[in-house]
């Protein structure tokens, strides 16, 4: 038998002159003979540009030699079979130069089966859509009287009647006292910078489904008031992205980062984007 | 529900999540579409080795992994109610006025359900077992809805 795959081994043979391109055999001078297992050899040999093949048993002054069974011979020409794990399983045997086999791939167009051309010329559907979910944010008590703050240019913090660590955007409560916070102070607006995060990838915002313009910076910053990890996340002003300076603290070191001020939007409707974003105050 | 805390600073921000996407049915599930649209034909796919038939199509046997894309089978537009839901709510994400049946329905000849709208019957006289037919949609959306919903038989 040989037909593997619904293919005859000879299509793949008789088809190479209708599918060898002259532009990709330049430059190549060899022949290379191909013995499957039980069925018979052919010859291919190539050179000035052109190609010659013939089936012969007599591949002994072929420059490389593959040696295979149809099936695997079969699977190659139409990419069922993966050449590297074929020759690794020794499924696949090279006498000779194995790079040369290598330019056979450039000298040939691809063999279709029969009928593949129309395969690929069927109709495929890709539909555009845009999804459109109606979305509700409940600020609750604390987060809105922090929004409402941003209202009237103010940057509020919740503090910790136990260790007194202040928290801005507000929480209900100090997560490592577990009791409620009480109090409140206003920090910065002005402050240092601690962090910067490149954005290179932005997710949308949840409540519109825009993306901000990327790379963007998120940075933390040390607002005026406030200690240690007390830092409050928001956006650097983008040309200002390479011209920061990150501030640390290390063994009791302190190095002080940018000095940064927020710009407040001219229109303030009580959301986090009231405060456009931080940029270097000089 | 009674509030015990202050609510005056409480308010509620309104949006609209707008997400843009493409959604790409492959060359199966073109293929499955476009028969549906053109010839009002369902097609499912059957893989020789584990005598399964599929539908929706798909381009592998889900048991023994083997490419199956190009065994197409025809099946009638009769099929049976596996299992379903009434769904009684609005949203605009959702094809029908609530409320309406999704059901799980198994065409004849096929080993797999797929899910669709049972239309043309009372929700509360659902039975598992329904005898169903496919109905074909008049304007094409070149989407599953090209079945613009199934009926009892």
């Amino acid at each position: 038998m040989s037909e593997f795959y619904g293919i005859k081994i000879e299509d793949i043979f008789n088809s190479m002159k209708d599918r060898f391109r002259p532009e990709g055999a330049a430059g190549i001078e060899n022949t290379f003979g191909y013995a499957i297992k039980g069925i018979g050899g052919w010859k291919l040999t190539i050179a000035k540009g052109a190609m010659a093949v013939d089936k012969t048993d007599d591949l002994s002054g072929c420059d490389v030699v593959l040696d295979t069974d149809g099936e695997t011979f079969v699977g190659l020409t139409i990419g069922k079979v993966d050449a590297m794990s074929a020759f690794t399983s020794r499924k696949i045997k090279v006498k000779g130069a194995f790079n040369t086999f290598g330019l056979t791939s450039r000298m040939f167009h691809k063999y279709m089966t029969p009928g593949q051309e129309t395969r690929q010329a069927q109709e495929m559907i890709a539909l555009k859509k845009t999804i459109s979910v109606n979305q509700r944010f409940a600020t609750g008590p604390v987060f809105g009287k922090f929004l409402k703050g941003l209202k009237e240019k103010k940057i509020l913090a919740v503090k910790c009647p136990v260790c007194g660590r202040l928290q801005s955007p507000p929480r209900e409560a100090c997560a490592i006292c577990r009791v409620r916070n009480t109090e409140w102070v206003e920090i910065g607006p002005k402050g240092e910078m601690r962090m910067l995060e490149y954005c290179y990838y932005a997710s949308p915002d949840p409540l519109t489904g825009e993306t901000r313009e990327t790379p963007y910076g998120a940075i933390g910053i040390l607002l005026d008031g406030c200690k240690d990890e007390e830092v409050f996340w928001h956006l650097l002003r983008p040309d200002q992205l390479g011209k920061v300076k990150m501030g640390s603290v290390l063994n009791g070191k302190v190095t002080h980062g940018t000095r940064l001020r927020p710009v407040w939007n001219e229109r303030r409707t009580g959301t986090i984007e009231d405060i456009k974003y931080f940029e270097i105050d000089e | 529900m009674e509030k015990n805390f202050d609510t005056t600073d409480c308010y509620l921000i309104n949006g609209k999540l707008a997400l843009p996407y493409t959604y790409f049915a492959g060359r199966v599930g073109s293929t499955f579409i476009t028969t549906i649209r053109d010839n009002h034909k369902i097609m499912g796919v059957k893989c020789p080795t584990c005598d399964k038939v599929f539908v929706p199509p798909r381009q592998t046997c889900e048991r023994c992994q083997a490419d199956i894309q190009n065994n197409w089978v025809e099946l009638g537009n009769i099929g049976k109610v596996i299992n379903y839901t009434i769904v009684r709510y609005d949203d605009k994400h959702l094809p029908r006025k609530a409320p309406f049946v999704l059901a799980m329905i198994q065409l004849d000849g096929a080993d797999t359900p797929m899910v669709h709208i049972l239309d043309e019957v009372d929700p509360d006289a659902v039975i598992e077992g329904m005898k169903v037919r496919a109905v074909f949609a008049e304007k094409t959306t070149n989407t599953i809805l090209d079945i613009d919903h199934f009926a009892p038989v």
